[in-house]
């Protein structure tokens, strides 16, 4: 967890070529993605249990789907509840494609990721003509047909008992569960980059505009249907592709998982992280969906209540909404300002 | 013809649970400007409460419901005095993932307090069955629909001809001007955080005969509650409880006469539909956004 917030701060120093590659956007993505990717080798080495990682990978997949979340809430100022339903959609549609019909692993990724990004795009019309709270329960609506379809279509998904799957096979190989973990972190630091690029080109520009005022990015020249549109089809792939990993790492899916509880955990993870920001959202994940598992759950007395994970993030929820509303990315770096705060005052007076 | 009165009349008793429901969040969307996404977990933790009153204390169904009432109001005061009171400057959006908050720590106290197991709760009215041109209904349904009728009727009394309604009103169309002519607006949202949870209760001691009181009791009456919102449209009080009793009827009327697996999806499907055609809901006025 150190290292994540170390890597979240400019390096002090830049003349030196490894400081300056240091400071490359991407370089530090991929330098995250390889620290992550080393945890299967300590619990291996059994430093860390290895149940841990099934936490931890979790944790990488909701990273995953927050981050489109993140896109849509943070960057467009467009909530959405239909999060789950589009992540329970990949995970079926790769299941069922990947076990029953045997298809290659990489193909259903792709399938899920297109059926989720057309749906997506249908949302994206809707939200033009409706807004704020309006848009979240027609969302919600959205997520709740497709969870009431995966019940129904037991064939396919089966119904309420669930659908299984294995770890992934890729290029001929069937991958281990570390080998699938250090997958998630592949697939997690891509879309991280990715995700840079959107926000920090064109779109990113039009989707600030668009948040601001509606009216003022389309006298800008800012066509909103093109940018809802692409937006919504963006969050909901992301959802896909993180339900599709979640299929093939915790080989198990039932309708019961993708309903409004996960979409506003997921929400919780972007407002916790913080809105509009990268690393913001995968801090958000560890703290909605591991700290509560992982500590909490560790502590002597109070770890065996039940409940008690369920309680601490819920407060822990209300509390950073309430004094901390830009999110726990921020806390670094105000504590740094208010450290060089004070060696200014000190030496102010002295 | 038997049979669709059976059905109609099955809906009606179902669309009373997701309209009490839906009066609690419409009177907090519109006194507090929040979303109560906590709406169904306060009303289970409250179900559980009577439930558990009824199992161990072996209280009289009434009385316990009468106690479940009462630690609605003082958890409904809680929330708003703790919480919902010292998050004014926060975010809109934020002050929604307050409540979503609530229903975690609600949905944790749960097991803590109340035990894993899941609990039984009897009905008003155990037996009887009443014959309506073929359509039977049992007494508790019939009780039920009363009972929810006749609260909808006081409430709506309440707001249109007391003093307290007109507070209630005032603040819901604008909170700072409200302030500023003396309507004691703290007061007013307190009590609507009150009754909302108290019509929360109620709605899950309603729902729980049908199945068993579980941390999850109140999942579907929370997202139907909040859909019927959204159908009726936020800017009226009677327009989400209109919702309600369509999407009851519609679903049943649905999965009955064109199919039993998709009815459901298909009623969500037409509201969607519904949204788009006139965002602002059943009832409610248009809002032009000046620039």
């Amino acid at each position: 967890m150190d290292k994540i917030t170390v890597q979240g701060q400019t390096p002090p120093s830049n003349s030196n070529p490894a400081a300056r590659a240091f400071r490359n956007p991407y370089i530090r993505y991929i330098l995250f993605g390889v620290v992550i990717a080393l945890l299967p080798l300590l619990a291996k080495s059994g430093v860390m249990p290895s149940s841990f990682l099934v936490n931890l990978g979790g944790v990488l997949i909701y990273s995953i789907v927050a981050l489109g979340l993140n896109l849509l809430l943070g960057y467009s100022g467009l909530i959405s509840l239909g999060t789950a339903g589009f992540m329970g959609l990949g995970a079926y549609i790769s299941g069922y494609l990947s076990g029953t019909v045997g298809l290659p692993f990489l193909l259903t990724v792709l399938i899920a990721i297109a059926a989720a990004a057309v749906i997506g795009v249908l949302v994206g019309f809707v939200s033009l003509r409706v807004a704020g709270i309006y848009l979240a329960i027609a969302t919600l609506c959205v997520s709740e047909i497709l969870r009431k379809t995966f019940e129904e279509l037991d064939q396919f998904t089966g119904g309420f008992s669930g659908l299984t799957a294995g770890y992934p096979t890729l290029f001929g190989f069937k991958l281990s569960r570390e080998a699938t973990f250090v997958l998630l972190t592949a697939a997690l630091v891509l879309v991280m980059m990715l995700t840079h690029n959107l926000v920090n080109g064109q779109m990113g520009r039009a989707l600030h505009a668009m948040r601001g005022s509606e009216v003022a990015a389309q006298a800008m020249g800012v066509y909103l249907l093109k940018y809802r549109l692409i937006v919504f089809a963006i969050a909901s792939a992301y959802a896909a592709l993180g339900g599709a990993l979640y299929m093939h790492f915790i080989k198990f899916s039932y309708p019961a998982v993708w309903i409004l509880t996960l979409s506003l955990n997921i929400l919780a993870v972007v407002v916790i992280g913080g809105l509009r920001s990268i690393y913001g959202t995968v801090i958000g994940a560890l703290i909605v969906f591991a700290v509560p598992d992982l500590l909490l759950k560790r502590i002597p007395v109070i770890g065996g209540i039940d409940g008690i994970a369920y309680i601490f993030t819920g407060v822990l929820i209300i509390l950073v909404v309430m004094f901390y509303p830009s999110g726990v990315v921020g806390i670094g770096h105000d504590i740094k300002r208010l450290i060089s705060r004070g060696r200014k005052g000190g030496a102010g007076n002295g | 013809m038997s049979t669709f009165l059976q059905v109609f009349l099955r809906s009606l008793e179902t669309g009373g649970v997701y309209a009490l429901a839906a009066l609690g969040i419409i009177i907090i969307f519109r006194t507090s400007n929040i979303t109560h996404f906590a709406q169904g977990s306060m009303g289970m933790f409250n179900t559980f409460v009577v439930a558990t009153l009824v199992a161990n204390a072996k209280l009289p169904l009434w009385l316990a419901t009468l106690c479940g009432l009462c630690t609605a109001i003082v958890l409904g005061c809680l929330v708003d005095f703790v919480i919902i009171r010292r998050a004014k400057k926060v975010s809109p959006v934020a002050k929604q993932i307050i409540t979503l908050g609530l229903i975690m720590v609600f949905v944790g106290l749960a097991p803590m307090i109340f035990g894993v197991d899941p609990l039984k709760l009897p009905r008003f009215i155990e037996s009887g069955d009443l014959d309506i041109f073929g359509a039977h209904l049992t007494y508790n349904g019939l009780f039920n629909m009363v009972l929810g009728v006749a609260l909808m009727l006081i409430l709506f009394y309440v707001l249109q001809k007391t003093k307290m309604g007109i507070a209630i009103r005032t603040t819901a169309s604008n909170e700072p001007v409200a302030r500023l002519m003396g309507v004691p607006t703290r007061n007013v949202t307190l009590f609507a955080w009150a009754l909302a949870a108290c019509l929360g209760c109620l709605s899950g001691v309603m729902i729980a005969p049908t199945t068993s009181v579980t941390p999850n009791v109140m999942d579907p009456v929370q997202v139907n509650a909040l859909i019927a919102c959204v159908l009726g449209g936020f800017q009226t009080f009677y327009g989400p409880v209109l919702g309600a009793y369509i999407i009851a009827v519609g679903t049943n009327l649905l999965s009955f006469y064109v199919d039993s697996t998709w009815g459901g999806q298909l009623m969500y499907l037409l509201v969607l539909v519904f949204i788009v055609f006139r965002p602002q809901g059943l009832v409610g006025k248009k809002f032009i956004k000046k620039v």
